[in-house]
C-alpha cells in the first residue's frame, strides 16, 4: 500500500479513453444512487417484477457479479494456487477484481432483497439448510472473507504462505457457493426447463470463461494494447485455455438443448424453443458471447491478442445475455394453475421488461465495480512485485 | 393433531368468484392485480356454434395446495416458511426477507407479495380468522353457494373429507412433482 493524498488519488491522465470511461463510471454511479433512492422510497413498485415473473434485472445482474467475481478468482489461482509461473503475475489483479465485482454483486442484491437485516439475523438463528440459497449467501460471505485474506497477504502485508492458504481456502468456498448459485435455479421442480443437475456445473464453466474475459480487459487497459513480453506470453496461453473453454460450453449448450427439446415435455421443450428464437439468445448468446471471440482464437490459434481483447468486450455483452436470460428464461412459461384459457385466450408466455429503476441500480452497479477498480488500482500496486516470484 | 386438506367437487362450480370475495374480505388481502390467496380457473367450451359442448366448460377453484412435501418450504432460506402443527404451510412474516424463491419454486402459483408487510404471503386455510377461534370452515367453503368445498381433517376417518375422499375418484394437480398437494378434484 501506498500513502496517496486525495489529489492524487483523483488525478489521471487526460487521454480520450481514460476521460470517456470516467464520464460512464461517475454517469453509472449516479444511475445507482438514483435507482437506490427510487428503491428506497417505494420499494418494489419500483421494478417490473410481478407474481408471475418475481426475478428481473437485478438477479441477473447479481448472477453477472458474482459468475465474474468467481471467474476471476479460479483464474488468479491457475497461478499462486497451482504455482503455473506464467499465471503468478495475475494474482493480485485478479483478485481484487473478484473482491470488487462480488461487492457491486452485493450491492445490487442488496436493493432486490426485501429485508436484507432480516436476512442477517435469521440465515443465522433459522437457517434454511434445504435452501440453495441459503448455502450460496453463506458461502458467499466465507468466500469473500478469505479472498479479502488472500489479498491482504498477496499485496499488504505479504506473506506467501498465507495468501495461498487463504487462496486454496477461497478457491474451494467460491467454488461451492458458485454451484450452489447454480442450483438456485437447478433446483427448481416447478421449473422443468431450468431444473437439473446441469446448471451448477455450467455455472463454474461460464465463470471461467468470464474470468478470462475479464482478465484479458484489465490487461488491455492496464498496457493501452502495448504489452511487455512477459505479459503477452501469459496472455497468449490464457487465450488457449480461453477457446478450449468456449468449446466446452458450446458443447454443453447444445446438448442442454437438445435435451429440453427432445421428447417434447410440454413445460419444458416449449419454454426452450421460445428461449432460443429470441434474439437474445442466439445474437446475444451465441454470437456475441461464444462466436465471435471463439472464431478469433481458433482462426488467430490464439495469437491475436488485441482482437481477443476486443472480442472479451462482446464476449462479456454476451454473459451478460446469459445471465439475463438464464433468469427470463426460467420464468416466462405461464404457471396459471388450472387456467386454461381466459376469455377464450390461452395463457402466454410471461412477458417481462426492466424498469427504469432496474436498469438504473442493475447496470449502475458496473459503475461501482468501475470505481471501486479505479480506487484499488491507484491505492495498491496490482502488478506483479519482483519479490513475487518466491 | 390434524392434517388439513380441501376436496373440490369441481364440477359444481358456477364461476360465481364468491369464494374469491370472501377470502379477500376474511383476510383482508389488498384488492390489486397480483394479490390473490385463490382464483378460479375457466377451462372454456369446446366446439364451434352452435355446436357447443355446454358440459365441456368445467372451472377450477384453486389455491394454495398445502404440499405435505412442499417446495416452496424448502427454498426458504431463513425457514420463514415452515409447516404448522396441523400440517399446514405457512408464511412467518417477521422472518420473512422477501427473496421471493418461494414465488419461483411454487408449482402451482400460489404466493404473491402482501404490500403492507411487504413479505410473501398466500392462502392459511384461514388459520388465523377462523381455525384459531375455533371454527372448523373456511370462508371460502362458507360462502359457496353450491358446496364445491369440503374443508375438513384428513386423518380423521370420519371427517366429511375423509369419508368423501375414501368414497370418491379424485385427481391432484401436478402430482408427479412429488410435492403430494393436499387438495382434491372430485371426478
Ligand atoms: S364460491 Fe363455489 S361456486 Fe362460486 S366460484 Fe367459488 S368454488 Fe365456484
Ligand atoms: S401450493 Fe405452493 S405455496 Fe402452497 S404449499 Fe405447495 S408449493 Fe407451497
Ligand atoms: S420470500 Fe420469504 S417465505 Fe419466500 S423463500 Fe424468501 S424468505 Fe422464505
Amino acid at each position: 500500500m501506498q500513502t496517496i493524498s486525495l489529489k492524487k488519488l483523483f488525478y489521471f491522465e487526460k487521454t480520450p479513453l481514460n476521460l470517456g470511461i470516467a464520464i460512464v463510471t461517475v454517469a453509472l454511479l449516479a444511475a445507482f444512487m438514483a435507482g437506490a433512492v427510487a428503491y428506497i422510497l417505494h420499494g418494489h413498485h419500483v421494478y417490473n417484477v410481478t407474481r408471475q415473473h418475481p426475478w428481473g434485472l437485478l438477479i441477473a445482474m447479481y448472477v453477472f457479479f458474482v459468475v465474474s467475481s468467481t471467474g476471476l478468482c479460479i483464474i488468479s489461482s491457475i497461478g499462486h494456487v497451482f504455482g503455473i509461473p506464467e499465471f503468478q503475475q495475475i494474482g493480485k489483479r485478479a483478485i481484487a477484481g473478484a473482491i470488487i465485482t462480488i461487492s457491486s454483486g452485493f450491492a445490487v442484491i442488496g436493493l432486490e432483497i426485501g429485508h436484507p437485516m432480516t436476512m442477517l439475523i435469521y440465515n443465522v438463528l433459522t437457517p434454511g439448510l434445504t435452501s440453495a440459497i441459503w448455502w450460496m449467501g453463506t458461502l458467499y460471505g466465507l468466500y469473500l472473507t478469505f479472498i479479502c485474506l488472500e489479498f491482504f497477504f498477496l499485496a499488504i502485508k505479504v506473506n506467501h504462505t498465507f495468501s495461498k492458504i487463504f487462496g486454496i481456502c477461497g478457491l474451494l468456498v467460491g467454488l461451492a457457493a458458485h454451484s450452489n448459485l447454480g442450483a438456485v435455479f437447478g433446483f427448481l421442480i416447478s421449473r422443468p426447463s431450468a431444473n437439473g443437475v446441469f446448471y451448477p456445473v455450467y455455472f463454474i464453466l461460464s465463470a471461467m470463461i468470464t474470468g478470462c474475459y475479464l482478465v484479458f480487459l484489465m490487461y488491455g487497459f492496464r498496457y493501452k494494447m502495448n504489452f511487455p513480453e512477459k505479459v503477452s506470453v501469459m496472455l497468449v496461453k490464457l487465450s488457449k485455455i480461453l477457446g478450449m473453454l468456449l468449446a466446452v460450453l458450446i458443447f454443453f449448450e447444445a446438448w442442454k438443448i437438445l435435451t429440453a427439446l427432445y421428447g417434447d415435455m410440454p413445460e419444458r421443450a416449449a419454454t426452450i424453443l421460445h428461449a432460443i428464437k429470441h434474439p437474445n439468445f442466439w445474437f446475444g448468446e451465441l454470437i456475441l458471447g461464444m462466436l465471435i471471440p471463439f472464431a478469433i482464437i481458433l482462426v488467430s490459434n490464439a495469437k491475436a491478442i488485441k482482437a481477443t481483447i476486443y472480442a472479451s468486450i462482446t464476449g462479456m455483452v454476451g454473459i451478460f445475455f446469459m445471465r439475463y436470460d438464464l433468469v427470463h428464461d426460467t420464468l416466462l412459461y405461464p404457471m396459471t394453475t388450472l387456467k386454461r384459457a381466459e376469455y377464450q385466450v390461452a395463457p402466454s408466455f410471461v412477458e417481462y421488461f426492466p424498469s427504469a429503476a432496474e436498469f438504473a441500480i442493475g447496470f449502475g452497479g458496473i459503475g461501482l465495480a468501475l470505481f471501486m477498480y479505479y480506487l484499488a488500482d491507484k491505492v495498491f500496486n496490482l502488478d506483479e512485485t519482483e519479490s513475487a516470484h518466491h | 393433531m390434524a392434517r388439513y386438506g380441501m376436496a373440490l367437487n369441481y364440477k359444481n362450480c358456477i364461476n360465481c368468484r364468491a369464494c374469491e370475495s370472501a377470502c379477500k374480505e376474511e383476510n383482508g388481502v389488498l384488492l390489486l392485480k397480483d394479490h390473490y390467496r385463490i382464483w378460479v380457473g375457466v377451462k372454456e367450451a369446446e366446439g364451434q356454434f352452435p355446436n357447443i359442448s355446454i358440459a365441456s366448460q368445467t372451472y377450477h377453484p384453486s389455491q394454495c395446495q398445502h404440499c405435505e412435501n412442499a417446495p416452496c418450504q424448502q427454498v426458504c432460506p431463513t425457514n420463514a416458511t415452515y409447516y404448522s402443527k396441523d400440517g399446514m404451510v405457512m408464511v412467518d412474516p417477521t422472518k420473512c426477507i422477501l427473496c421471493t424463491y418461494c414465488i419461483n419454486a411454487c408449482p402451482y402459483d400460489a404466493r404473491y407479495v402482501d404490500n403492507r408487510t411487504n413479505t410473501v404471503d398466500k392462502c392459511t386455510f384461514c388459520s388465523d380468522t377462523r381455525l384459531a377461534n375455533g371454527e372448523t370452515t373456511t370462508a371460502c367453503q362458507a360462502t359457496c353457494p353450491t358446496k364445491v368445498r369440503v374443508f375438513g381433517d384428513l386423518d380423521d376417518p370420519n371427517s366429511e373429507i375423509s369419508v368423501l375422499l375414501a368414497n370418491k375418484e379424485y385427481r391432484q394437480v401436478k402430482e408427479h412433482l412429488g410435492t403430494k398437494p393436499k387438495l382434491f378434484y372430485i371426478l
